[in-house]
């Protein structure tokens, strides 16, 4: 057997070992039942165990954490003050001439056009409100950020460290840390405000540690040269050397903070806009709903493009438009001020809301058999079979027939039957992944007995990256089966991977079109950038609009935000072959086809993975937000913890998502790697 | 430590360079197992997985000198000019700038020799993107503490010398190659340094800029007659320049010697390709071909042929002749003789060799 076997590619005897196992489990699973399920009687109670640990840290630290919160509540209320009691003419001149320093005429009539907007839908006081939390949060995460990210730099024995927790911090699911938070500081927008600094600051502190490490050796070295001290070199040279760099980690930084700010109202509201988006969802009143998420879209879409104008434009516009727009503002506020309405009384958008409203009954009642229709058949058809299985989900309800232990037999048969057709043709490795994917079609995600997918991870990791990484693999996952949280964490793996799974093929497919096509890419474009500018929070909304509460609208929201990588990357992956590998294939004779096929494909091969990559921690980043919609697994059970302040559930339900988030992502990491170094990048 | 020049302004002692795990112990180990060897070491400390990126260097840099160090990529000529202005830390050897051991100096002492005493231009320019011209140049002197105007004025006047008059307030995105080269030059003048390093500063240049800043610089040097650390990949550009040429290979300096011995006696067939391609008859001079006098020559009108002269030149003005000539030293004495013959004969190893 051995002598056959080191014969055998990697990735062919890795899907034989899974195969082997997973047969195996199958064969004597109903023999040998903790081949099926985990004994409870083996896992830890590492939920209580880490909620009484957390809780006597949080007790120790209360205090400390109150004085904090009490002492955050000044600047807080200042912020307050300053943004609701600023006039709102005033409020839209200040954006206005922030909008031409920064970025000229277009970003000045954008700051007009957005804030325009918000005053209209009559949320301006709930923005207002919204926005002095981010005002507050983000020059603490900044300064968190930038601090972090120059102790990673100056101290390199630190740099690892630290780019772990950066990356722990990524993956851990924003809802988790709620938790704690909220236990630390009491109910209260200061809970909001830390999280949005905690959650914002990361993004900064890697994108100072990438300008810092960017920064040409030469100019280092030149700052040496010229008889610097270090501090000097630092904040003289590198640090505006990197500006670029770290102008990206502010636009981040900043929108990290407003998506944050707005999560944070599952927590209890204060007026905030985030808060009025959930109010009205629950009540459902989806027009009011949907223009709430409107002025949300809008104050994202405006900050973004004006901080990411500090990355781009060099040219700073010129001073003197900017006093006189203040100026001339500041005229219009006095001369106006005795009949000027308070911003809380316009609400000109009312009336369309409340249309959106009556038409979208209207729609609904209309189109309510084919909406249900196309939900049902998604159900049906697709989910629960990909999530208990065709045995269980191929039901007379469903199905019209009931899925037999007969149908069970032929079905193995076909795939074992196309399985060894694949090895005799010499693709041994698609051979085995065929019968392999019919069993955990057969089975169902949720259902896979465990060491079928330890198994399957451990060979993924050890194809992938070697044997470490392969122990990586099976420590962690071990690591969940032991914490007595694996039934949902399948359940969270089975909804993320169907969402991934439609992403890669849609997004991959779109990302071919744009990258075939110019014109499909300008179509593309703006919507990528739209949907990736939007907070999560407000995915929730359209899909809500439609198909109600339920998986599959967990699952469309999911897709929603997840696509936006995998096209992005599969066209950029395509778009970038070198020219002259282009030329030597048109040289060669290479229909247009055949070059895709042939040399774009396999050269975007390690991008388009990177981009997979993307989609899958953009997926468990959005089944959290997607649990306040109805989903079951971890994400649920960490809002649950939430609304209970159940800190052990809370956290160790975040760390089993982070676990998950983070195998996915240095296994795929591992295959892009792989493939990079197969073609020498 | 060698008894060095007593006008040396650098002095290298048996610098070693070695990356990898705990090099310095390792490259004790080795030097004590093979001695002095220098190859040998390097082997050892291979065979262990560390790298000798400069391998016993020694060399000295007089007052006033153009030393260039010319090797190809991978030879370990941008290690050892960073071993010598401390940039990194040499692993092992002593380097005495005007007789101080740098390599033994405090942080503090090497910033403050930084200030006032060196100066480096490097091959990517390494100019602040965000700093105008003008204060690219300052820059140095801001470290010195000088106050913003006598540091405008200065960098004015080094502007100028390098010929960038009007460009004061561009930003180096907005230059060309040469120009960045150009204020990478003037911003390494500006402290007025003794010692002066140029890492490879014209490779990055297209060929014509690159001839124009190479007269420039011999012009500038010709005037402040700086003590330089000259590296380039070109033997061309090294033979142009230089007073003395030490050439390297995987780490080591296999021969020290002006432009003429380097061409006319290569010491292996390594040094030997290098100036394979170059004219001879424009770097040798005559008198490295003459015979001494014997005595017995008569010979009959005035000498066209001094010493000084290159083969080219002095095959040019001799080429009707068939008797042995007479060359002058600078003053007109006659010191040797040279024959037409023997002049081609040099010239035609030089192409054949």
């Amino acid at each position: 057997m051995k002598s056959t076997l080191t014969g055998l590619s990697p990735g062919a005897r890795a899907a034989l070992i899974a195969l082997t196992v997973g047969a195996l489990c199958l064969a004597f699973g109903p023999r040998i039942p903790w081949l099926l399920e985990w004994p409870s009687s083996l896992t830890v109670p590492a939920t209580d165990w880490i909620g009484a640990g957390l809780t006597w840290f949080i007790e120790g630290i209360k205090p400390a954490a109150r004085v904090l919160s009490a002492a955050l509540a000044y600047p807080m209320g200042w912020a307050n003050v300053l943004f609701v009691s600023t006039p709102w003419p005033l409020m839209i001149g200040v954006v206005m001439a922030t909008g031409w320093h920064l970025g000229g005429w277009s970003m000045a009539a954008l700051g007009l056009a957005g804030l325009s907007f918000v005053l209209a839908s009559g949320y301006w006081v709930e923005s207002m409100n919204t926005l002095a939390l981010v005002a507050v949060s983000v020059p603490l995460a900044l300064i968190a950020g930038l601090a972090i990210g120059i102790l990673a730099n100056e101290v390199p024995s630190m740099k690892r460290a630290v780019q772990v927790v950066l990356d722990v911090m990524q993956t851990v699911p924003t809802f988790a840390y709620l938790t704690p938070l909220l236990l630390l500081f009491g109910f209260g927008p200061v809970v909001g405000l830390i999280a949005s600094a905690i959650y914002a600051a990361p993004p900064m502190a890697r994108n100072v540690i990438l300008g810092l490490e960017r920064v040409e050796p030469e100019i280092k070295e030149a700052a040496i040269m010229s008889g610097g001290a270090r501090w000097q070199q630092l904040f003289l040279v590198e640090i505006p050397t990197a500006a670029t760099q770290i102008m990206v980690g502010v636009n981040q930084c900043l929108m990290a903070a407003l998506s944050m700010v707005i999560i944070a109202a599952v927590i209890g509201g204060f007026e905030d806009i985030g808060w009025e988006v959930l109010l009205t969802m629950r009540k459902a009143q989806f027009g009011q709903a949907l223009l709430a998420g409107l002025v949300i879209v809008v104050f994202a879409i405006v900050i973004d493009r004006m901080s990411g104008a500090l990355a781009t434009e060099r040219r700073r516009h010129d001073r003197r438009v900017t006093w006189a727009i203040l100026g001339l503002t500041m005229l219009v506020t006095l001369v106006t001020w005795s009949w000027l309405p308070e911003a809380g009384q316009i609400s000109l958008l009312a009336p369309v809301a409340d249309g959106v409203d009556a038409g979208l009954s209207e729609f609904t009642k209309a189109n309510g058999a084919a909406l249900d229709s196309v939900k049902n058949g998604a159900m049906f058809y697709l989910l629960l079979p990909l999530r208990i299985g065709l045995d269980e989900a191929v039901l007379p309800f469903t199905w019209g027939f009931q899925w037999t232990a007969n149908m069970s037999l032929i079905f193995f048969a076909l795939s074992l039957v196309i399985g060894i057709a694949f090895s005799f043709s010499g693709r041994l490795t698609a051979g085995a992944m065929v019968v392999v994917f019919a069993g955990m079609i057969e089975t169902g995600i949720a259902n896979l007995p465990w060491p079928f997918v330890l198994a399957g991870a451990g060979a993924l990791g050890w194809v992938a990256g070697g044997r470490r990484l392969a122990a990586f693999a099976m420590g962690a996952l071990a690591l969940i089966l032991l914490s007595g949280l694996w039934d949902r964490s399948m359940l969270s793996l089975y909804l993320s991977g169907a969402a991934v799974f439609a992403c890669a093929v849609v997004g991959g497919l779109l990302g071919l079109s744009a990258a075939v096509s110019p014109m499909a890419w300008r179509v593309l474009r703006p919507v990528c950038d739209m949907l990736q500018t939007i907070p999560l929070f407000v995915f929730l909304i359209p899909v809500l609009m439609f198909f109600q509460i339920g998986e599959f609208s967990a699952f469309l929201a999911i897709c929603a935000y997840a696509i936006v990588p995998m096209i992005r990357y599969t066209r950029h992956g395509l778009v970038t072959t070198p020219p002259e590998l282009l030329e030597a294939a048109v040289a060669s004779g290479a229909t247009p086809w055949q070059i895709m096929w042939e040399v774009r494909a396999p050269y975007a091969a390690p991008t388009i993975l990177l981009g997979l990559n993307q989609t899958i921690l953009y997926a468990f980043a959005m089944l959290v937000i997607a649990a306040l919609i109805g989903t079951t697994g971890l994400g649920q059970s960490i809002y649950l913890a939430l609304s209970e302040a159940d800190v052990g559930l809370g956290i160790a339900a975040g760390a089993a998502m982070a676990i998950l988030a983070l195998v996915a992502d240095r296994l795929v990491q591992g295959f892009a790697e792989e493939r990079r170094a197969a073609l020498g990048l | 430590m060698p008894d060095g020049l007593p006008d040396a302004a650098i002095a290298c002692d048996g610098v070693w360079q070695v990356f990898g795990n705990q090099p310095r112990q390792r490259l004790a180990e080795a030097l004590n197992k093979a001695g002095g060897d220098a190859h040998a070491v390097a082997g050892i400390l291979s065979d262990a997985g560390l790298i000798a990126a400069v391998r016993d260097a020694t060399f000295e840099v007089a007052d006033g000198e153009l030393f260039v160090i010319m090797g190809l990529s991978g030879s370990g000529k941008s290690t050892i000019i960073r071993c010598i202005s401390r940039l990194i830390e040499a692993t092992a050897g002593s380097v005495l700038i005007d007789g101080e051991d740098i390599l033994a100096a405090s942080q503090k002492r090497m910033t403050e020799l930084r200030r006032d005493k060196l100066g480096m231009v490097f091959q990517h320019f390494g100019l602040f993107p965000h700093m105008t011209v003008a204060e690219n140049v300052a820059f140095p002197l801001k470290m010195q503490g000088q106050g913003a105007k006598p540091r405008r004025a200065r960098a004015e006047e080094v502007i100028e010398l390098v010929g960038l008059q009007g460009r004061e307030n561009s930003f180096p995105r907005e230059l060309s190659g040469g120009q960045r080269q150009r204020v990478g030059i003037a911003r390494s003048l500006a402290v007025n340094p003794d010692i002066w390093f140029l890492d490879e500063p014209f490779s990055a240049l297209d060929p014509l800029i690159r001839r124009q800043l190479q007269d420039e610089f011999l012009k500038i040097q010709a005037t402040l007659k700086k003590s330089i650390v000259f590296i380039t990949h070109d033997i061309a550009e090294a033979l142009k320049l230089a007073d003395r040429i030490a050439i390297m290979r995987d780490g080591e300096i296999v021969q020290i010697g002006t432009p003429a011995e380097i061409v006319l006696n290569p010491v292996d067939g390594y040094v030997r390709e290098f100036s394979r391609d170059v004219a001879k008859g424009q770097h040798a001079t005559l008198g490295s071909v003459m015979t001494p006098l014997t005595g017995a020559e008569r010979f009959s009108g005035e000498s066209k042929l001094r010493t000084s002269m290159t083969l080219d030149d002095a095959l040019a003005s001799c080429v009707l002749d068939y008797e042995p000539v007479p060359v002058c030293d600078g003053d007109g004495n006659i010191v040797g003789v040279v024959h037409p013959s023997a002049l081609a004969a040099a010239l035609q190893t030089s192409e054949t060799a």
